[in-house]
């Protein structure tokens, strides 16, 4: 647990180090997730109309320097943002895409959070696709096998889907291109009540949000 | 109306006459433990029906006259006449009442209420209603039942998923989790009115919100600081204070009936029972005396017990004295929650890998399932 810890540590460190420095495109720091990424509930209020774009300053010098709200801690992980970003509006109305990287869904240990080598290669190819496609966004899925009551497979696959993005983002993607969710054990992969149904149930499926054109 | 003071004395006098036998079976009636044998007569169809679940559900079983330590006789036509005797005291009833308000089965519960009380010595339930999931193809959606499954009402029409149905105080409000949106957020909907408020919407993972005993506060797993951890808030959702800030996470947060402690599941390692004081501070273990995995507690009304499930797959429930302490086994199970007289409990089980919702009746450990709904139903919360 201690030198993944330290690693982890050495990671968190040259993100920031390369983040604060190699984030030409956007501006100085990172630009947080609003909590009004999720959309509205029902009754849904009439579409707002969509404001003037801003002038195109060219890269890297933004409007106003925006703040870093995105807290990182050793002892819970990377959290999330609450302020507006370039991913806000993906998030709100967005296509979905499960095929782009569904052969890099990841499985779990049972009972466990904790990203196995043998799944290393494939969280840096959906590092490597969000890093190459910077308009688009994605999901991560955690979910579990049947063996844990609800509420604590609802939490074990947040917590998976955290550990994705945690990991992700020590490979240089920006948490705001990230958000989770969890389903627990209610959307199974495979049918079936032994180690191979269950060892396929126990993952994180990243879905890709593309951003939808305006109506 | 209370006669039974009354009926107690002229009870022992009248066993003084007639013989010791009478005496010893109405001790042993008082041990909660023991499973009692009644029979009902006189009723038929919902009546009787009502009449005869009720009293199993409170671990009473069904049998002739002549085998019977009580004996229900009476009739329901419009109005509902019952009677409760002591059996072999001829002529001595320990109650007789009438029943005028309400629709038939609402006075068959009045009746069985009545019932228990005299020989359990338990506050009524039977009048009381229930939420838990439904699964609808490939959504699930939020019902409200009686707690026998009758009356049921759906409560959510999103077509997506529903979870962790919590009552706040007389039913007045419940709490869940919805994905309508895609992720995961608190919705607090008006039992009466149908009227829905987001709760909590932060980034990252909304879950799992249980209101405290007196409404004003709500206790919910959010994973906006970047692990799943518990908080507590107003109501609304406003005031937010993180109890715990742990980077493995934790689950299933259940309040003391004095509102000052939550118990809740820690994994570490595996999954752990801990309780919190609801203001903050550190964390405590609560030892029960049971290896493996415990999850999903649930505080019991009078404040003495705390049920949880223990198991990986094979859910077994446990009970175990809210200070800590030996945990004693139950039945095969998952997901409880305490009825308001803390001796019946409501909880899934599984038939056939389909869970459906049953009634264990905690002293005597007798199990009578809900039946009545079909379909794939779980994670039940009885209103308090």
């Amino acid at each position: 647990m201690k030198t993944s810890n330290l690693v982890s540590i050495c990671f968190v460190g040259a993100a920031l180090i390369l983040g604060s420095a190699g984030c030409a495109h956007q501006g100085t720091g990172l630009t947080p997730i609003p909590s009004a990424i999720k959309s509205a509930p029902p009754p849904p209020p009439p579409p707002p109309i969509e404001p003037t774009p801003p002038p195109n300053l060219g890269s890297g010098t933004p409007i106003a320097p925006p703040v870093n709200d995105v807290t990182r801690s050793d002892k819970e992980g990377v959290g999330f943002g609450t302020n507006e970003n370039r991913w806000t509006k993906v998030f709100a109305h967005h296509n979905e895409d499960s095929a782009a990287l569904k052969p890099d869904t990841i499985y779990f240990d049972f009972d466990s959070a904790t990203i196995k080598k043998s799944e290393d290669k494939k969280l840096e190819e959906v590092a490597k696709f969000l890093t190459s496609h910077l308009d688009d966004a994605l999901r991560v899925e955690g979910n579990c096998d049947e063996r844990g009551t609800e509420k604590y497979n609802l939490s074990l696959g947040e917590r998976r889907a955290l550990a994705a993005r945690e990991y992700l983002a020590n490979l240089g993607v920006d948490p705001h291109q990230i958000d989770t969710v969890t389903y627990g054990k209610s959307k199974p992969a495979v049918q079936g009540h032994n180690e191979a149904a269950w060892s396929k149930n126990r993952r994180d499926d990243f879905v890709v949000l593309t951003p939808k054109a305006p109506e | 109306m209370k006669i039974s003071p009354k009926i107690v004395l002229a009870f022992l006098c009248s066993c003084a006459l007639t013989g010791l036998a009478q005496i010893s079976r109405f001790e042993i009636s008082k041990d909660p433990t023991q499973i009692i044998p009644i029979s009902v007569s006189g009723f038929t169809g919902e009546a009787d029906s009502v009449l005869k679940f009720d009293l199993s559900v409170l671990g009473m079983e069904l049998t002739t006259p002549d085998k019977a330590d009580y004996l229900v006789s009476g009739t329901a036509n419009g109005r509902l006449e019952g009677r409760l005797k002591q059996a072999g005291t001829a002529g001595h009833d320990i109650f007789a009442r009438i029943y005028s308000s309400g629709t038939g089965r609402a006075q068959a519960h009045a009746f069985a209420d009545d019932i228990v009380k005299e020989i359990r010595g338990t506050p009524p339930i039977f009048h009381s209603r229930i939420a838990f999931c439904r699964k609808e193809g490939a959504s699930t959606e939020l019902c409200v039942s009686d707690f026998d499954g009758h009356d049921l009402v759906q409560l959510t029409h999103d077509g997506s998923l529903v979870g962790t149905p919590a009552w706040s105080p007389g039913g007045r409000d419940l709490y869940y989790t919805s994905w309508k949106t895609g992720y995961t957020e608190i919705i607090e909907q008006e039992a009466s009115t149908g009227k829905r408020t987001v709760v909590a919407r932060h980034g990252g993972g909304n879950f799992n919100p249980v209101p405290s005993p007196d409404g004003s506060k709500v206790a919910m797993i959010l994973s906006k600081g970047g692990s799943p951890n518990l908080y507590v808030s107003d109501r609304d959702g406003g005031n937010l204070l993180q109890l715990t800030r742990e980077r493995d996470e934790a689950s299933s947060p259940t309040w003391s009936p004095d509102g000052q402690q939550i118990c809740y599941v820690l994994r570490s390692g595996h999954a752990t029972l801990r309780k919190i004081s609801a203001g903050g501070g550190p964390s405590v273990p609560f030892a029960v005396g049971v290896y493996g995995n415990l999850t999903s507690p649930d505080w019991s009304p009078d404040g003495k017990k705390i049920i949880f499930t223990a198991g990986s797959g094979n859910f077994t429930l446990w009970v175990a004295p809210a200070e800590g302490g030996e945990a004693e086994k139950l039945v095969a199970g998952e997901d409880p929650c305490w009825a308001p007289n803390s001796r019946t409990v409501i909880f899934t089980r599984q038939v056939n890998h389909n869970p459906v919702l049953s009634l264990l009746d905690v002293p005597t450990k007798h199990v009578k399932d809900v039946g009545q709904m079909s379909g794939s139903c779980s994670q039940p919360a009885w209103a308090r």
